[in-house]
């Protein structure tokens, strides 16, 4: 499972470590009903502490992405439905915009200029 | 490229062909030879001979037919992993195939021989005669037979996947970003044959303490070992982060190795069957192993110094991915 921590996110860590697992699932990367690595490998990979992940996958499993199963670990549920998914990347895009000094009607400009 | 994959194929149906006939030939003679002598045999005959030499066990002579079975459970184990699988294209799995076709057959042939040969023209089994530097000389036959096997399996095709055919596009990397791939796999059977022999050790050392013979101490050790060995290849952890490459064992992520960026060349992912590396947990020498879990994708790395190394792990295309991205952009820095 392929996760990508951004090293200047001022956000709690915990909201970074839940939306890199929701991007990979949003990405396919793992599959309704695929399990997740343990926690602690994700702690342990993320160098986070594993409560952090462990919150994360608590947030996750509120929003019905995955789901629990005592001996079985984490499983993921169901994949975020492509609206919200793309919300996310939307918000993303804003937020590297915002680096670059542009506002969010620039970008619609953008979108409407390529699209 | 098609013209080469019939040929494959014409060689795979020739290969299982003369090893099925190998096997009923073997069957046959195992069958033909005692019922053949039946008459010239004592019944039950001497099947077991001890330290001094002396027969001190015997067998009916229906079993003793019998005892062809074991060469067919032998030889359809050999025939069923060559029949499964692409084993047979594979020049180092196909040896083993022949190998063990071979030693199986000189091994229980020699045995019958001399068992036959000990009981014949006797009239009770305690007359049978005495057997000792025979048993080492059938060892022996059975091994050379192995390698005349393994020889034999020599020729033919060899197909390998070319290193790095399988290379998954490098992942484009942005800075200010961490990207870590972690991936585990285990496996539920090996976990409780473990713990099986764990309990085993414990049980044995329980019945060495309360006044059994100490003996089981001996017995103990070695399922200790076995239950502790199996545990540790029982599930393995890997990661791929900006500081190379770790692979951890066992259920407690311990002990674990790390190869540091720079000593990593490349990675690619490779169908692997334990047929292909020798059986399941960790296959080969250093330099060229494979830590097989379960059959089918693995991830595989090759060092700077030319080593490689393969681990049956889920999802390896993008650890593959993620490690070609990470030691370019180390290059490139």
């Amino acid at each position: 499972m392929l996760l990508k921590l951004d090293l200047n996110d001022p956000r709690p860590l915990h909201e970074q470590v839940a939306d890199a697992i929701r991007q990979a699932i949003v990405q396919g990367d793992v599959a309704p009903g695929d399990r997740l690595p343990p926690a602690r490998d994700l702690a342990d990979a993320l160098g986070v502490n594993a409560n952090t992940v462990l919150r994360s996958l608590r947030d996750l499993r509120d929003e019905g992405l995955l789901e629990f199963r005592r001996g079985r670990g984490v499983s993921v549920l169901s994949r975020p439905d492509p609206r919200e998914a793309l919300r996310a990347m939307v918000r993303d895009l804003l937020h590297e915009a915002v680096r670059y000094g542009y506002r969010p009607h620039d970008i619609i400009e953008l979108i409407k200029e390529i699209s | 490229m098609n013209d080469l994959s019939v040929r494959d194929a014409a060689f795979r149906g020739r290969f299982l062909l003369a090893a099925g006939a190998w096997t009923v030939l073997v069957t046959a003679v195992l069958v033909a030879v005692p019922l053949w002598f039946r008459d010239r045999l004592p019944d039950p005959l001497a099947a077991h001979w001890g330290p001094s030499g002396d027969p001190d066990g015997t067998m009916p002579f229906t079993v003793f037919v019998c005892v062809a079975l074991l060469w067919v459970v032998l030889a359809g184990a050999c025939l069923g992993a060559a029949a499964a699988g692409r084993a047979v294209n594979r020049r180092a799995a196909r040896r083993w195939i022949t190998a063990g076709l071979g030693w199986g057959a000189a091994f229980i042939l020699g045995l019958q021989i001399l068992t036959i040969g000990a009981n014949l023209d006797r009239r009770r089994w305690e007359d049978a005669a005495s057997l000792g530097w025979q048993a080492a000389i059938v060892i022996a036959v059975a091994f050379l037979a192995g390698w005349l096997g393994w020889l034999a399996g020599r020729p033919g095709p060899d197909e390998r996947p070319a290193a790095g055919e399988a290379t998954p596009p490098a992942l484009v990397l942005s800075p200010g970003e961490r990207p870590v791939w972690v991936s585990s796999v285990s496996s539920p059977v090996a976990v409780g044959l473990a713990l099986a022999a764990l309990a085993a050790a414990v049980s044995l050392a329980a019945c060495a303490l309360f006044g059994l013979p100490a003996e089981l101490w001996i017995g103990a050790g070695v399922f200790a070992v076995v239950g502790l060995a199996g545990l540790w290849l029982s599930s393995v952890r890997v990661k791929v982060s900006p500081e190379g490459l770790t692979v951890s064992y066992g259920p407690l992520r311990w002990p674990s190795r790390s190869v540091p960026l720079a000593k990593l060349d490349r990675a690619w992912t490779e169908r692997r069957a334990p047929a292909d590396v020798g059986g399941w947990g960790y296959r080969g020498l250093p330099g060229q192993s494979t830590i097989m879990i379960r059959g089918g994708e693995c991830l595989v790395v090759r060092y700077t110094s030319g080593g490689e190394l393969g681990i049956s792990v889920d999802d390896a295309a993008q650890g593959a991915a993620l490690l070609n991205a990470l030691v370019a952009s180390g290059v490139a820095s």
